[in-house]
């Protein structure tokens, strides 16, 4: 999306309880949202012009007074009235749970009752607002490793070791890819170093054709399958697109470098974190 | 020096003690814990030094921090007053009778929102709220149902209502009338406190000035004709349920207490006047120990302000009497049986606070309006307080533990602070205006949120030992048939009213309003009387004094 989630806050009905609606409201625009706040007192039509000419992306109504079985389908009315069906309604308050079955048939997206995390109800408008952004609300939080491709670990190691004095984390096999890896800690990431184990191995194949240096960069990222879908839906070319074991009990996938301008990517992520 | 201004003191009490149990004998004759250990009426330091004789003294004393009657509840426990109403005034006379058969002492009217907002069922307005949170009263035939075969001398109400307080005061006047009770012997409280809806409840109708005026008409009118009758409760419970801390709590409501003694002053009334007749209404929550220092805390600084700021001289203007309500917010709507026992919690502070009279909310009021056996529930947790704990048998029986004291002071100090700032401000009223007070609630709201949301607030049930429930707990709905009788009834007594005594009463209203010398109060009375509906009624007002439209 390129610009903000807008939001309106409604109180409709007479009930003066907005407790909850503002702190809901502080809550989304700490979540990056722009809200708007009605106020109390509004009327099913006023919150929908209100909704109109704020051209917002979605609605919220709080009712504490048990109006909300009148007053909900009416907002949803009005809005149709209005042609502006398309804004999605959400509400919240004190609500009977038996009573939201009738809400959601009657069109409310959903209905928050008390006790929700309001961390939950901005994930939701995230979501319900562009649902594209479900799987990638979560950016890759760091980079996991920088991997170079060398040709024998045993030419480069003391560089590493000695004159930059990192700590090797450990020297492990990766059968499925061909290589031999070396882990040197650097911070909160690491460098991995790549040695071919065979002629067929890809890392073979890189040096012969680039020569020895940085071969990848690997981010580190959470639900590596839902990702990986959801970049192939949007079109993003991949080498892999399902994950594979990778080293250190990880599950890894390589980008196609295209999908970079000739950077090549490797998601990784580690069991346990 | 100090132990001879204490020896004063203590015979004064023993005098008082003397006086009042002459008047009303405790409840027993001798108090004994289970092992036989006799309970006196009040425990003492060994060493009363000056800070105790300033700030603490006797129960019944100034600055009342241990209490505003020498006894206590020994004599008499608190007044045990269920808020209840919802739907048709038949209704709710119905579940006013069974709490009076149950042992309920007083009653409380809960009204429904267009009545609260000064509107009629059948105004557009009032669309789906006829009848919800409390009982829809428009004309004078409403209330007469309400109150049917209560008689009004017997029974002392509490009636929350706010910006219509003197039409609804006005209906209890009237009813008590052809129940032949005179003004001069009703009793009850109407809330009337509008500066509160302004910071946190939300059914203003008028402007704050139009709004003073009716107060301060209320004041003087009751105190020549109803002089029995709290004309005001000066209100933080809903400053705390808006998410304030327990000091901002009693800071603003202290606040708001001196615009209303500020403004019936400037209206030429004499303190000692109406300030005996000013009640108060706090939250309980769940701070065990800050609220019952909360509670100790404000009377000591109402009664400073009262005597040393205000000059008044009648002792009755210096006690701070109120009403607790435990804490709605505090409710969860995850295993709702565990609000019982944070009722349980709340009550029990409240008494160790010394209230004068206690609502314990039913656990199920996250959800929906509390069902009869809910609130029954609610109403034995008080008398299992009362009648099981025996922390009723002595007065005050926290006064002198090193942590309430302190807490007491620090409450007290806080809250001298920001009532300062308020002063600063120009007062509470204009504070309102500006904001200042919404915003500083806000913001205590925002961060308890946060909190909980970090887990740094645990909430049982809620934020952690969650469990998966069933959700289908058995609610009290009101019937949506309800909202359609009650406006065929309102304009049925439209239908059969004097139509010409209506606006004969409703223009000598409006007239009234127009001049700012002229006590409103006998005019609206007329009007009622005339069954005149409270919609009508208040659209006159809303016509000469404007709507108040929030920030």
């Amino acid at each position: 999306m390129d610009r903000n989630i807008r939001v309106l806050i409604a109180k409709p009905g007479l009930d003066g309880h907005d407790r909850g609606a503002l702190v809901i409201a502080q809550a989304l625009r700490d979540h990056g949202m722009e809200v708007i706040y009605t106020g109390l007192r509004q009327s099913p039509g006023q919150i929908a012009r209100a909704a109109i000419q704020e051209d917002v992306d979605v609605i919220g109504l709080s009712s504490l007074s048990g109006a909300h079985r009148t007053l909900f389908p009416k907002v949803i009315a009005a809005l149709k009235e209005q042609n502006a069906e398309d804004i999605p309604v959400i509400g919240g308050g004190v609500i009977p749970y038996e009573d939201i079955p009738y809400l959601e048939e009657q069109g409310i997206k959903k209905v928050f009752t008390p006790g929700t995390p309001t961390d939950t109800i901005a994930r939701f408008i995230q979501e319900l607002v562009d649902p594209d952004a479900k799987k990638v609300t979560e950016p890759p939080k760091k980079i996991a490793h920088i991997g170079i491709a060398v040709q024998k670990l045993d030419d480069v190691m003391s560089f590493y070791h000695d004159i930059l004095g990192l700590k090797l984390k450990g020297i492990e096999e990766v059968p499925s890819e061909g290589v031999k890896v070396a882990f040197f800690e650097i911070g909160e990431t690491s460098i991995e170093l790549l040695e071919p184990m065979n002629d067929d191995s890809p890392i073979q194949k890189f040096i012969e054709k680039r020569g020895e240096g940085i071969h990848h960069i690997a981010l580190e990222v959470q639900d590596i399958e839902e990702r990986l879908k959801q970049y192939k839906n949007q079109d993003v070319p991949l080498i892999h697109e399902t994950p594979k074991a990778g080293a250190y009990n990880s599950r890894i996938a390589f980008l196609h470098p295209k999908a970079a301008n000739g950077v090549l990517y490797e998601l990784c992520e580690h069991k346990g974190e | 020096m100090g132990q001879k201004r204490f020896e004063k003191q203590q015979k004064q009490w023993e005098q008082e003690v003397e006086k009042a149990t002459s008047r009303f004998p405790e409840r027993k004759d001798a108090f004994t814990t289970s092992s036989d250990i006799p309970v006196d009426r009040l425990y003492l330091p060994e060493d009363p030094d000056e800070h105790y004789v300033e700030n603490l003294g006797f129960p019944g004393q100034y600055p009342y921090t241990r209490g505003i009657q020498p006894t206590m509840y020994r004599s008499r426990f608190w007044t045990m007053r269920q808020y209840a109403g919802f739907g048709s005034a038949k209704e709710t006379n119905k579940r006013f009778r069974y709490l009076l058969e149950q042992g309920q002492t007083g009653l409380s009217v809960a009204f429904d929102l267009p009545t609260q907002i000064g509107y009629d069922s059948d105004d557009p307005m009032a669309e789906g709220e006829v009848g919800k949170v409390g009982v829809a009263i428009d004309s004078l035939k409403d209330m007469e149902d309400l109150f049917d075969a209560i008689p009004l001398d017997k029974v002392s109400t509490s009636m929350t209502i706010n910006a219509p307080a003197s039409v609804l005061l006005a209906m209890y006047i009237a009813v008590g009338e052809k129940q032949g009770v005179s003004k001069e012997k009703l009793t009850g409280t109407i809330q009337n406190d509008i500066l509160k809806e302004y910071i946190a409840r939300g059914t203003y109708i008028f402007p704050p000035k139009p709004s003073m005026r009716l107060i301060t008409n209320i004041f003087e009118y009751c105190q020549q004709h109803v002089p029995k009758f709290n004309t005001i409760s000066i209100s933080g419970y809903h400053i705390r349920e808006a998410g304030s801390t327990a000091v901002q709590e009693v800071a603003f409501t202290l606040a708001n207490g001196m615009a209303y003694v500020d403004a019936a002053l400037e209206s030429g009334l004499k303190v000692d006047q109406f300030a005996p007749r000013l009640a108060f209404f706090f939250n309980a929550h769940n701070n065990f120990f800050e609220e019952i220092a909360k509670f100790r805390a404000a009377r000591r600084i109402w009664a400073k302000m009262m005597k040393e700021h205000y000059g008044a001289e009648n002792p009755k203007s210096w006690k701070l009497r109120f009403h607790t309500q435990t804490g709605g917010s505090t409710l969860t709507a995850q295993q709702p049986d565990n609000n019982i026992v944070r009722v349980t919690l709340q009550a029990l502070a409240a008494v160790l606070g010394g209230t004068q009279s206690l609502h314990t909310n039913s656990r199920d009021e996250a959800l929906a309006l509390p069902t009869e056996e809910s609130a029954r529930i609610a109403l034995r947790t008080q008398q299992i307080i009362a009648h099981e704990s025996g922390v009723a048998d002595t007065v005050d029986p926290l006064g002198g533990s090193y942590y309430i004291e302190e807490l007491t002071d620090q409450i007290e100090k806080e809250v001298e602070a920001y009532i300062e700032k308020i002063k600063e401000l120009g007062g509470a009223v204009q504070a309102i205006e500006e904001g200042y007070m919404q915003r500083e609630i806000h913001q205590s709201a925002y961060e308890a949120q946060k909190r909980i949301e970090s887990k740094e607030d645990i909430v049982v049930g809620m934020n952690e030992f969650q469990i998966d429930e069933e959700l289908n707990a058995e609610l009290l709905r009101v019937d949506e048939k309800l909202e359609h009788d009650q406006k065929k009834n309102v304009q049925n007594v439209r239908n059969t009213r004097d139509e010409s005594k209506v606006n004969d009463t409703l223009s000598r209203l409006r007239n009234a309003a127009k001049d700012e010398k002229e006590n409103l109060m006998p005019h609206i009375l007329d009007a009622v009387k005339a069954y005149a509906t409270v919609g009508e009624i208040c659209n006159v007002l809303r016509d000469e004094f404007g709507e108040y439209t929030g920030m």
